[in-house]
């Protein structure tokens, strides 16, 4: 019985798992729940995940859920996953723990809390918060620096000084890459004095094609899709501006 | 070299990491760092951890961060830590760490920020945001449901149906202990209705004696001195409320 793994692409965490199976030859079923679509709310999905939350996975009767130990078991679990993933070392192995540790009350909660309070607010059907986004984006620039001032101290191309990407350069990349979403002035602004950061990503991008590229190309869509809605929206605006002076002469 | 353990005991996952050297008769020696008078900012302390928090380890030349990464570091590289605490079963282990990444996000974030905002704040002399003081209450009680609904819903004496405590039910309880910190009659309204929560902690309480309440008498002081506080606060009021009154009779 195949591995499967619920999944939204559209979901950082959730692309993690996939791009983490597709480059390490697991074989697995994806089905889709879509967020927007309130899929991951239905009575069947909190069969699978009573937390109500993606990524999960079920491998045989055994379910699972939170992204990081989702990584973790799909490591140790299915045979030829290279060691530098998860290394057996436990030196390596902790100082990974502490990467992804990190993440959950760092930068998890910058990229994807200031993307849904700026952009993915009205397609999740939630109020915009300024409050709330200006709060992750200090979050977010200073978890940028973190990565940047201790992370990736040692000058390997990946995090902790490896040369070779483990779960926790996916993780993080993943959450990263969220903000492709935003405005690109917005994000210019907020990656643009991190250089490290976006060498490190660019690497772990390369590391893992095309699977990196294939898992995001929904992100992307998505992407081009508000690319437009601004481009329309600052027309509009525009053509309301060279209205006015003609009602206000009437 | 003797393992070191840089703490603070009213920091909830400094408190975890000292018990659990306790209990496993872990040779150790303890650092004392006082968040509220700002030691964990110091240059110094930047060398052992560069994210300056704590807790914090060094292990011979291993230097390690993140509570729950030293939890299951210990839990590995010192003999005689029994399987229950972090089981070799990789499906058991995998369980675990689910829990531990939900609680960054959930229980920890609800539980300390509520705290903090209402009551820690004020001692260590920060300023309190009582709108983030309901947010995270909010959160604070939708965790403490699910850990009855999910958690502990195998009705073992432990997280996930266990019968012996793991590094779980040691993190979760210690953050919880955090609330005893709090005016009575919030506390009871937070945890009053979840007495399978109580009753848990309770047993994980009785399963780390005495080390647990040893740990725990710092913050079991502070506790004391908030209540005399707060009823020497109540007294004035009431007196000054006696004068209102004599005055408005004048």
């Amino acid at each position: 019985m195949k591995l499967k793994v619920y999944a939204d692409r559209m979901s950082q965490p959730s692309r993690a798992a996939l791009i983490f199976c597709k480059v390490n030859g697991i074989d697995y079923e994806e089905i889709r729940v879509d967020i927007s679509k309130r899929q991951h709310l239905t009575p069947e999905f909190a069969e699978i995940n009573p937390m109500q939350q993606v990524p999960a996975i079920v491998d045989g009767r055994f379910k699972l859920f939170e992204s990081h130990a989702i990584l973790i078991y799909l490591a140790c679990a299915f045979p030829g996953v290279a060691d530098h993933w998860y290394p057996a070392d436990v030196f390596k192995r902790s100082k990974i723990h502490s990467v992804l540790d990190w993440h959950h009350s760092n930068l998890r909660r910058g990229p994807a809390s200031y993307v849904r309070n700026t952009t993915l607010a009205p397609a999740l059907g939630l109020p915009l918060n300024p409050q709330s986004a200006a709060e992750a984006e200090k979050f977010l620039s200073s978890s940028l620096s973190k990565i940047e001032s201790v992370w990736l101290k040692d000058n390997g191309p990946f995090l902790l000084g490896g040369n070779q990407p483990s779960i926790a350069d996916l993780s993080l990349a993943c959450d990263i890459l969220q903000l492709e979403v935003l405005d690109e002035e917005d994000r210019t602004r907020l990656l643009g004095p991190h250089k490290k950061v976006q060498q490190w990503i660019e690497n772990t991008k390369n590391a893992t094609q095309p699977h990196f590229d294939e898992v995001h190309k929904i992100l992307m869509k998505a992407k081009e899709k508000h690319q437009n809605q601004r481009l329309k929206a600052a027309n509009n605006g525009g053509r309301s501006d060279m209205e006015k002076p003609s009602h206000s002469r009437m | 070299m003797k393992l070191k353990v840089y703490a603070d005991r009213m920091s909830q996952p400094s408190r975890a990491v000292l018990i659990f050297c306790k209990v496993n008769r872990i040779d150790y020696e303890e650092i004392r760092l006082d968040i509220s008078k700002g030691q964990h900012l110091t240059p110094e302390f930047a060398e052992i951890n560069p994210m300056n928090q704590l807790p914090a380890i060094v292990d011979g030349r291993f230097k390690l961060f993140e509570s729950h990464a030293i939890l299951i570091y210990l839990a590995c590289a010192f003999p005689g830590v029994a399987d229950h605490w972090y089981p070799a079963d990789l499906f058991k282990r995998s369980k675990i760490h689910s829990v531990l990444d939900w609680h960054h996000s959930n229980l920890r974030r609800g539980a300390a920020v509520y705290v903090m905002n209402t009551t820690i704040a004020h001692v260590i002399g920060r300023p309190s945001n009582p709108q983030a003081a309901a947010e995270a209450e909010k959160l604070l009680s939708s965790s403490l449901s699910k850990i009855e609904s999910i958690w502990l819903k195998g009705n073992g004496r432990f997280l996930l149906g266990g019968n012996q405590p793991s590094i779980a039910d040691l993190s979760l309880v210690c953050e919880l202990m955090q609330l005893e910190v709090l005016d009575e009659k919030d506390r009871m309204r937070l945890l009053g209705p979840h007495k399978k929560v109580q009753q848990w902690i309770e047993n994980t309480r009785n399963a780390m004696q005495p080390h647990f309440d040893e740990v725990h008498k710092v913050l079991m002081k502070v506790k004391e001195k908030l209540q005399n506080q707060r009823l020497k606060e109540a007294n004035k009021a009431g007196r000054s409320d006696m004068k209102k009154q004599l005055i408005s009779r004048i």
